[in-house]
């Protein structure tokens, strides 16, 4: 029994010494931002980014890339989220890789919250600085009070060269230039430093006399007025003294240099403008819809009707970031993340030009890995078991244009 | 040695021993302090005390030192009245602030690079010295409540300014006033830390025009009397030994 026992012991713990050596030695980055693990619906009925474009790769410290795009905001907002009147334009990266330079949307700057309208779709514009080198996934983000982070997707970006170079110079409105990086830290330091020189002084002046137990004893023998001297007494108002005078002094002279301050800027912007959208010429109705668990397919009865005057043709659905293109209509050129492309993703029963005035119901069917991958599949889980998504119908002249669909998903796991 | 017998054979002997007590005692009161005190202000006064584009004149000067004087009353209350020592505010403060100093230098910037112009700390140490001052001079709980509960409101902001005041110059950012601190705010990205959850010059304070900041430390000082003597009986509570005298 005891061999059993002292081999255990040994064996757990070289188990432990391989553990500990492993973790010493591998320690894979950790980047997720959780984009997969928020509901499915949420990602779906929400806020819908389309459009996106990374304009750079690689940037090194110091410089800029911007990330633009288009969000609609989905009318069939889902009931338990809140709805977005009070949202903020996030970024979504691990920690200040970046510095968020600048902000906008329709053109206004939002450095804070602002409101949007259900139905709308709004152009936008991050303007990020690279300060820490390192590989980042970058992704596009919209807070909305309580909704929570809805985040859209995301694309590995490469800082290179040293943080230790990043600049980040200011000018204030009172004609000062200094670098946010590092302003005023040797002023914190100092302040704390000195407050917390004060405060030791005074403990120091308690503690070099006995403490605790000769005090007890004293104060349980009625001598408790016996322990506060006279010279403690000096000592405690020279501290308070001195530590009023100090403080009163210290917000003189720094109202003397900084006569120019203001007060936070807080409150919601309102009025953004959204993108003036063409009504639009195609209708679709969707008949049923169906989630094909084994296969990772979406398949969609739907009626079309062309009201326009040129053919068109279905060329891509995108839903919670995710896109399926029929590669015979619409091929990605702008680089948008593979792991959210599925390039022959769309398959559309009869894909032919649909003439003006025509109606036709289309078998279309998405299907890819991003399903699970990007845990879309969850939606069957969801206590709302709805789809919605943006389909997009190219003209002979090359034209795109959006139409959205929301309906209930049925899921088939056979 | 029989149980009854004293461990030590001389003064001298129990003089040294008392004086180790003394100091295991200080060790381990102010990280128990510490540990207590920095996650009942992270909890309660979190984002206004981590954030400079959170520490504004109306909130932050209102909920703060209604927030940080609860340790400071309770621990006065036993170390006061158990032992007539007038540091425990001090204590209290100081090792809230090195444990806040800790996180902030090893967390919010050796960690995920916050710079620390950004995430330092409020500073509390003034109004805790008067408010142990105020407490030895007078004995008086009462008194120390109402003399050093306002003073403890009123002396955080301007012992505050100092640091702050730099941050709170105007900027003129793609045709927006901002300050540097909301301008530092928005710079460097918090993903999980909209916008909208800051809660800054909220309220309906508008009367006394821009000096908000006075009338706030004023209201914070009158609450912080009523917390200061609500604490202070946690204290004596929890520094209760009646469950434990010998028969």
């Amino acid at each position: 029994m005891k061999m059993i026992k002292d081999k255990i012991a040994k064996l757990s713990f070289v188990g432990v010494l391989v553990g500990v050596t492993a973790a010493m030695f591998y320690a894979p980055t950790a980047a997720a931002h959780g984009e997969k693990s928020q509901a499915a619906f949420m990602r779906m009925r929400t806020i819908h980014w389309y459009d996106l474009n990374w304009s750079k790769d690689t940037v090194a410290v110091n410089d800029t890339m911007t990330v633009t795009g288009k969000f609609h905001v989905f009318k069939g907002w889902p009931e338990t989220v809140d709805l977005p009147e009070s949202s903020f334009l996030n970024i979504g990266t691990p920690g200040p890789v970046f510095i968020r330079a600048g902000s906008w949307i329709g053109g206004q700057l939002v450095p804070r919250s602002c409101s949007l309208e259900l139905g709308e779709t709004y152009e936008f514009k991050v303007l990020l600085k690279a300060r820490r080198p390192g590989d980042w996934h970058v992704h596009s983000m919209m807070n909305v009070k309580g909704g929570g982070p809805i985040i859209g997707p995301g694309k590995w970006v490469t800082i290179t060269g040293s943080m230790k170079d990043f600049k980040n110079p200011i000018t204030t409105l009172t004609g000062v230039t200094v670098d946010l990086e590092n302003y005023n830290i040797d002023n914190i330091y100092f302040w704390h430093a000195f407050w917390y020189a004060i405060g030791l002084a005074w403990m120091v002046y308690w503690m070099r006399k006995p403490i605790f137990i000769p005090r007890l004893i004293a104060v349980e023998a009625g001598k408790a007025d016996t322990l506060i001297t006279p010279t403690d007494k000096k000592v405690g108002i020279a501290f308070a003294v001195g530590t009023m005078a100090i403080v009163a002094a210290t917000m003189a002279s720094t109202n003397a240099a900084y006569p120019i301050t203001t007060p936070l800027q807080a409150g919601l912007l309102r009025g953004m403008k959204p993108i003036e959208m063409p009504a639009p010429t195609v209708a679709v109705k969707v008949d049923d819809a169906t989630y094909r668990v084994p296969g990772r397919a979406m398949q969609m009865t739907l009626t079309v009707t062309n009201n326009g005057d040129s053919a068109v043709r279905l060329g891509e659905f995108n839903t919670a970031g995710v896109r399926f293109l029929d590669p015979a209509v619409h091929e990605d050129e702008t680089g948008y993340p593979d792991d959210l492309l599925a390039e022959e993703g769309l398959t559309v029963s009869d894909n032919s030009p649909l003439a003006p005035g025509q109606t036709r119901t289309y078998q279309v069917t998405a299907s890819d890995a991003a399903w699970e991958v990007y845990r879309l599949a969850d939606l069957i889980y969801d206590p709302d078991s709805r789809f919605a998504g943006l389909l997009f119908f190219t003209d002979e002249s090359g034209n795109r244009q959006m139409v959205t669909v929301d309906a209930p998903l049925i899921p088939s796991f056979i | 040695m029989s149980a009854s017998q004293s461990a030590v054979r001389s003064r001298a002997e129990a003089v040294k021993v008392s004086r180790t007590f003394d100091w295991l005692i200080c060790f381990t009161l102010f990280f128990v302090v510490l540990g207590g005190y920095h996650v009942h202000f992270m909890l309660v006064a979190g984002d206004w005390d981590f954030w400079v584009d959170w520490k504004d004149r109306r909130l932050w000067v209102t909920v703060l030192p209604i927030m940080a004087i609860t340790f400071p009353a309770a621990v006065q209350a036993v170390l006061w009245w158990r032992y007539r020592i007038a540091f425990g505010a001090t204590l209290c403060v100081m090792g809230l602030l090195f444990g806040e100093w800790v996180n902030r230098y090893f967390n919010f910037w050796g960690w995920t690079y916050f710079p620390i112009n950004f995430v330092f700390p409020s500073q509390l140490i003034p109004g805790a010295i008067v408010l142990d001052v105020i407490l030895m001079m007078s004995g008086s709980m009462q008194l120390t409540a109402v003399l050093g509960g306002l003073a403890f409101g009123l002396l955080f902001y301007p012992s505050n300014w100092p640091v702050i005041a730099p941050l709170h110059q105007p900027v003129e950012y793609n045709g927006m006033v901002m300050t540097l601190a909301d301008l530092t705010g928005y710079h460097y990205i918090r993903t999980g830390m909209p916008e909208y959850i800051r809660m800054v010059e909220k309220g309906t304070l508008r009367t006394f025009g821009k000096d908000v900041a006075p009338v706030s430390a004023f209201f914070s000082g009158f609450v912080s009397i009523i917390v200061y003597v609500l604490w202070h009986f946690f204290g004596r509570w929890f520094g209760s030994t009646a469950f434990t005298t010998a028969s």
